[in-house]
């Protein structure tokens, strides 16, 4: 069973419009940063990439967005963007055919916060019932599924940064229920003090950017927000060829062994002409950087989350909307701040045949990857 | 689809099951304190619940919880939801050590919350720092990390989707899973849900209202709400054709798989029971069943008042007068852990030769129409069995499980 990228959408720290964001990366810009204070009083203060406000307007026309947090106004606005890009519209029995597969990491952790807040400073009496719900993994999805008018199938699937493939593999096994005609897979995520604290304590985050991929050492990450939506359909140009759907690394030094093993199988059907990492500035890095020589040391390699942050669930997803704008514009954007990356091939050479082969994968901080491979048929 | 339709694609084999809930620390204490009815719920003590009106919730005894290694370092970090897991999977696989899965599909809704807890509460304290402690936390609280613990710790290296669906999600995982099954695409799939008990998600559903300061009690016309519990229950999954095929012993089928999402509220159920009316007509219909092939209905039954009043208006409907309990009363929900902990249940009490009861229920609902199994477990030689669990965000999600003898 092949599944095709029917229709593509994200809100990014650089926008949210698919074409004028890949615009903005082709010509190497870089969302910017701005601080994030601590509710609490606490220093340090942390920077991140948040999404312009103008880029989820759209969101303020469901009431039913009125009280949610940032997280599913990201969602909802990809989401719909992802379907208005495949041409679809969703009546009622369109929507009974279309199922919904929602990526998440840390969720609606601004709620989540402000919630346990209330316990902890004026005890479980104080807490808020409107709060709640919303703090709940699988909010965003029940918000969207409402919108979208989606009363079959909806699952949220939690993990770190390989989430976003593994949503793609359950979408794959959900669509081999011939009753399917579509999967609308989500992953979003927000930015917050607290967040940027526990990335920071776990030392995986930089105090300010920027991002610099492959570098050595490694010295963190930014985080960011926003979401990132595909529509997977049974038609189209642009084919999800094969997904793995990823292991289990018990330590970081076990990272490398694992993609490569991933890497290998994925190397076996044919070349690969783009390479989409997630190198963050992190651990991953020199694993992706080792893994792609081995395994695709002909493709022209890029990672986004120099110019937009690393967004987890989101990011993801991210990654796989840059391997099909790469595959419809044979471009790739220049990878920021690479500073060590000698060997990596960059962009297309002259006179080298199209591009018709991408290859996206995604380290977790949480002893998760995961692999997926698109193809461009005519 | 028809059942010879249905019995035509792949069917699906329990070929072994782990759990540890309030009820106990394996299968076969499982089995004793189901058949005794008993109330395994108590006055909590882990965290403070002097502002809260429920102070009671199903909890499990330390002793039962599994070490992963003999590592004190390595064994500090794990979270408790970890070594519920740990348990549940080794004695999956005491029963079944040949068992390799080639995806494991589990249901949580808060992993390791209690990290997060305890890593907020060090930040409110004067060091800048924070704790000592706080990177492992950290590290530690996401909710797929006992997941991913229990298959390291057993060295079970299979892809982990984790589905966090809210209460419904230890069924979709259980439901998810037989659908990959059955579509052919894959032959062994480990599956359940675990939950531990967090002051977090304790004060939420107390702050709704959900939760009762008295017992809990499904169905029962005087019903005040719902008790937490907490647990992890794994059921090991695989083609029946290629189970019988090795000789495995089969404990029972999971037959049908039917999901709905209901988008009337965020918390609350449609009234009318559309939602979970709609998930047990796609269950039976994915089984080939008619509504008066079913012997026994597992019910969702939290106690609260909407809850038990739409899915006991959608089983009334679709079912008539089907034996219906909930066994919520004993341990209390367990929230991501409820679908695979009841499933467990249920195939424990199927095999066993009766139905398990419905504890603390004193008065019928006259608005419901049900055969409820009131406070003693029934004999019975159902075979065939409904399992309901529902969630926050409108998700629902009913099984078929299909027992043979034991």
């Amino acid at each position: 069973m092949s599944l095709r990228l029917a229709g593509l959408g994200w809100v990014t720290p650089l926008g949210h419009e698919i074409d004028v964001v890949w615009e903005r990366l082709l010509a190497g810009e870089e969302a910017p940063a701005v601080p994030v204070e601590s509710s609490l009083g606490k220093k340090p203060q942390y920077l991140v990439f948040r999404v312009p406000p103008e880029a989820v307007a759209e969101a303020g026309r469901y009431a039913r967005l009125r009280r949610s947090s940032a997280i599913s106004r990201f969602a909802v606005v990809a989401g719909l963007a992802a379907l208005r890009n495949a041409g679809i519209k969703l009546d009622e029995a369109a929507a009974a055919r279309t199922a919904l597969v929602f990526a998440i990491s840390n969720g609606g952790v601004i709620y989540t916060k402000r919630f346990y807040h209330e316990i902890v400073h004026s005890g479980a009496a104080a807490a808020s019932p409107l709060l709640f719900p919303e703090t709940v993994f699988n909010a965003p999805a029940s918000h969207l599924a409402a919108i979208l008018g989606i009363t079959g199938a909806s699952y949220t699937v939690v993990g770190d940064g390989a989430v976003g493939v593994l949503a793609l593999q359950m979408a794959m096994d959900l669509m081999a229920n011939p009753e399917l005609e579509r999967c609308l897979v989500v992953g979003a995520e927000e930015a917050d003090w607290l967040l940027c604290d526990a990335y920071r304590k776990w030392r995986l985050l930089r105090s300010t950017p920027p991002i610099e991929p492959f570098s050595r050492p490694a010295r963190g990450m930014i985080l960011s927000e926003g979401a990132g939506a595909v529509l997977l359909a049974r038609e189209g140009d642009l084919a999800l060829e094969r997904i793995h759907p990823g292991t289990n690394f018990a330590r970081q030094s076990a990272l490398l062994p694992q993609l490569n093993a991933i890497c290998a199988e994925l190397r076996q059907e044919s070349a690969t002409d783009v390479f989409i990492a997630s190198a963050n500035g992190t651990f991953i890095d020199a694993a992706e950087q080792a893994a792609s020589a081995k395994y695709f040391g002909e493709a022209a390699i890029y990672t986004p989350k120099p110019a937009l942050g690393e967004s987890v669930a989101a990011g993801g997803l991210w990654q796989l909307i840059c391997a099909a704008q790469a595959l419809r514009s044979q471009r790739l954007p220049p990878i920021l701040h690479a500073m060590h990356s000698a060997g990596l091939t960059r962009s297309r050479q002259a006179g080298a045949a199209p591009w018709h082969r991408a290859a996206v994968t995604v380290c977790g901080l949480n002893q998760q990857v995961a692999a997926c491979t698109l193809q461009l048929r005519s | 689809m028809s059942r010879t339709e249905a019995t035509k694609r792949a069917r699906v084999a329990v070929v072994a099951m782990g759990i540890v809930s309030p009820l106990g620390a394996g299968c076969r204490a499982t089995v004793t304190t189901l058949r005794e009815a008993r109330d395994c719920v108590s006055t909590i003590e882990r965290f403070s619940v002097e502002q809260c009106r429920c102070t009671t919730a199903g909890q499990l005894e330390d002793g039962w919880l599994a070490s992963a290694s003999h590592d004190e370092r390595r064994e500090r970090r794990l979270h408790r939801a970890s070594r519920m897991m740990i348990a549940a999977l080794r004695e999956l696989l005491e029963e079944a050590g040949e068992f390799q899965p080639e995806l494991t599909v589990v249901g949580t809704t808060s992993g390791g919350m209690s990290f997060g807890e305890q890593y907020y509460r060090g930040l409110q304290q004067a060091r800048a720092t924070g704790p000592a402690q706080a990177p492992e936390w950290i590290a530690n609280y996401p909710p797929q990390k006992a997941a991913i613990d229990a298959l390291e710790a057993l060295d079970l290296t299979s892809p982990c989707q984790v589905i966090a669906n809210a209460c419904a999600s230890g069924t979709n995982a259980i439901g998810h899973a037989f659908e990959c099954i059955r579509s052919g695409r894959y032959q062994r799939i480990l599956t359940g849900g675990y939950d531990a008990l967090s002051e977090l998600v304790f004060v939420g559903f107390d702050c709704l209202q959900a939760a009762t300061p008295e017992k809990c009690r499904p169905f029962d016309r005087g019903r005040s709400g719902l008790v937490l519990g907490e647990g992890a229950a794994l059921l090991a999954l695989e083609n029946l054709e290629a189970a019988e095929a090795r000789g495995a012993k089969i404990l029972a089928e999971i037959s049908g798989y039917g999901i709905s999402t209901d988008n009337h509220h965020l918390t609350q159920p449609d009234p009318s029971g559309v939602g979970p009316r709609r998930a047990m007509e796609r269950a039976l219909r994915s089984a080939g069943l008619a509504p008066n092939e079913i012997g026994y209905v597992n019910a969702h039954g939290t106690a609260t008042p909407f809850n038990d009043a739409a899915e006991g208006r959608a089983i009334a409907e679709l079912l008539g007068r089907v034996p219906v309990s909930s066994t919520k009363g004993m341990m209390g929900h367990s929230l991501g852990a409820a679908g695979a902990v009841e499933a467990v249940f249920t195939i424990l009490a199927l095999r066993h030769g009766f139905l398990p009861a419905n504890i603390n229920f004193r008065a019928p609902d006259s608005d419901l129409d049900l055969d409820i199994i009131a406070n003693e477990v029934r004999p019975a030689a159902a075979t065939r069995a409904l399992s309901n669990s529902f969630g926050f965000g409108g998700t629902n999600a009913s099984i078929v499980i299909e027992t043979r003898a034991a």
